[in-house]
């Protein structure tokens, strides 16, 4: 019993940073809007590290997922707001909806990418993402490249107040839940027989699949979860919070290289890793966009590649390196 | 009842015959050794029995099971373990972890817990005798440290049949005889039908194999007991490329005018 406990150790410092960083933007004052940031880059990455950290499999399409989660919960409110007995329940309509259209786009991308490898897999996830915006747009579905926007619609339904408080703490702070969530799930996978088999499927799939490993079993578990969390941020920090969408908006690679970014600053395949990275790119790119507007992604390049180049393993995997002591170790992972 | 039986299984790749309707049947517990010159199929028939290839045409049954369709994940647990010409470890995992993972997946009994397969792991790397580098990154051991953890994860799936793909290439002379025993030793204590594939090793061959299958061109040549399929003229043939002196070969592996 002790021992099983004991196994999940690595999540007291993770869940620790999550908590002081919401402290901080609670109790500070103008201090929300930035902390409200790294949590969402924070959870983003820690989302994006269950699947990419886990498998090696680099989604590039990571980003439909958010768009996914982000139309799942326009299109509740959008077609749900009429209904007044419906009320606050509109959002957990908005948030079934964009699990539903995560686990669908998933599963099928799992169904046909997840049979590729390496680049062709890559450029796979990319192309269905920008399948899917053109479809959105060409199709004039989901209100087409016009987009949606219903705003206006959830302060009809639920009033301005509710709404303030909504979009204003509440979407932020499930973005906190869902990174924690997400934390929780990563080491919960890699502590069971998921992550041992995700493992084998990292380091030689050929090798995984003639130790009886059901690779594509496994993959698409660790790619559906991955996707979930995806959505959920999608779902509140945009869907929620902003009361619009456009598909020239959502479906942004950028976002997936953020993902990248994040997860590989602070260690790929580990569980304080994306948290690390979070910060690291959350803080430096809120602070350089403050002292040098327009140019922090001229700042940010030189930085992500000396950090690249001095810890290939990302930050985690140089404190793992250097830290000694086996107490120490128990937390990080 | 035969263990494994393969049924004029044929494997080909574009215009190429990989392997050529071969028949061959294994009883439990027997050590079985292939030869055969490179390209002559002997791993292509591994990756078949293994499920790594589907065959063209033919069946493979295990235990009175037809198995040419199933998956290879799906025939590991069966009781068909293997390992590799150049090792594959799970470079990032620890030797204990590799050897787990084989006991977690390469088993019917799917509901042993991640500690129990750790601990099923500690007994099969001591059995081989890497138990001082348990928890070192496997990536980081040697070439024969590394076919030895091999070993620990192929027998940690409980396999019936061991398929051995090249385990004595590239060792010293004191370290095949050593596997040689130690493989005997393997065979006795767990109970299991081996087949070794030694390419040009005849030491080892000669030491461990009861039974010796010749391949080339892709189809089975000689199938007899070990001495009778070294001595066979074909064989010899195959390997120096005209016709024996036959008496000469004889006194040169077998010690005897």
């Amino acid at each position: 019993m002790n021992n099983t406990i004991s196994k999940y150790y690595p999540l007291i410092p993770v869940l620790a940073a999550y908590l002081i960083i919401f402290l901080i933007g609670f109790f500070m004052p103008g201090m929300w809007q930035m902390v409200a940031l790294l949590a969402f880059y924070c959870a983003l990455g820690q989302s994006w590290n269950i699947f990419m950290g886990m498998t090696g499999y680099v989604d590039f399409g990571y980003v439909t997922f958010i768009a996914l989660g982000t139309y799942g919960m326009s299109l509740g409110i959008t077609y749900c707001s009429q209904y007044e007995w419906l009320g606050i329940g509109i959002i957990l309509i908005g948030m079934v909806l964009a699990l539903f259209l995560a686990s669908l786009s998933a599963l099928l991308e799992a169904f046909i990418a997840l049979r590729l490898r390496g680049a062709y897999f890559a450029i796979a996830c990319i192309g269905i993402n920008e399948g899917l915006r053109y479809f959105i747009e060409g199709a004039k579905i989901w209100g087409g490249s016009e987009g949606l926007i219903y705003f206006g619609a959830l302060v009809q339904a639920l009033g301005r107040d509710t709404v303030n408080q909504l979009t204003s703490f509440w979407a932020d702070f499930s973005v906190f839940i869902i990174a924690a969530l997400a934390a929780f799930l990563n080491i919960y996978y890699m502590r069971s027989k998921i992550g041992y088999a995700l493992t084998a499927v990292r380091e030689d799939e050929d090798a995984a699949k003639v130790m009886g490993i059901n690779t594509n079993k496994y993959k698409t578990i660790a790619f559906l979860t991955s996707g979930w969390l995806g959505a959920g941020v999608g779902t509140l920090a945009w869907g929620l919070k902003l009361g619009h969408v456009y598909p020239g908006d959502v479906f942004v690679i950028h976002y997936t290289v953020e993902c990248i970014v994040v997860v590989l600053l602070g260690g790929a395949g580990t569980l304080m890793g994306p948290v690390i990275g979070g910060l690291i790119y959350g803080l430096s790119k809120y602070w350089l966009a403050v002292i040098m507007p327009g140019f922090q992604l001229l700042v940010f390049a030189p930085i992500i590649i000396i950090i690249i180049v001095i810890a290939p393993e990302g930050v985690v995997g140089l404190l793992k390196r250097k830290l000694k002591g086996a107490k120490l170790k128990m937390f990080i992972e | 009842m035969a263990l494994l039986k393969i049924e004029n299984v044929t494997k080909r790749f574009g215009g190429l015959v990989a392997v050529d309707k071969v028949n061959l049947e294994i009883k439990a517990g027997e050590v079985i050794g292939i030869v055969g010159p490179n390209g002559s199929g002997k791993t292509t028939l591994f990756n078949v029995i293994s499920g790594v290839y589907t065959p063209d045409e033919g069946k493979i049954i295990f235990e009175g099971k037809d198995i040419t369709k199933l998956p290879a994940h799906k025939r590991a647990p069966l009781g068909l373990g293997r390992t590799f010409q150049i090792p594959r470890p799970f470079s990032s995992a620890s030797v204990r972890e590799n050897v787990a993972i084989g006991a977690m997946f390469g088993t019917l009994s799917g509901k042993v817990s991640v500690d129990d397969t750790l601990k099923i792991a500690d007994r099969y790397i001591e059995l081989v005798g890497i138990k001082t580098h348990k928890d070192k990154e496997s990536g980081t051991l040697t070439p024969i440290e590394k076919k030895l953890m091999e070993i620990a994860r192929a027998l940690a799936m409980k396999p019936k049949l061991l398929l051995m793909d090249e385990a004595m290439a590239g060792m010293n002379p004191k370290d095949i005889d050593n596997m040689v025993q130690f493989i005997k030793r393997i065979k006795e204590e767990e109970e299991i039908a081996i087949v070794a594939m030694v390419e040009h090793i005849m030491r080892a061959v000669i030491g461990l194999a009861e039974r010796v299958i010749v391949m080339n061109f892709g189809a089975k040549l000689v199938d007899a007991r070990t001495e009778e399929a070294l001595t066979d003229p074909r064989v010899v043939e195959v390997y120096l490329g005209h016709p024996p002196d036959g008496s000469k070969w004889q006194s040169e592996v077998w010690g005897k005018d």
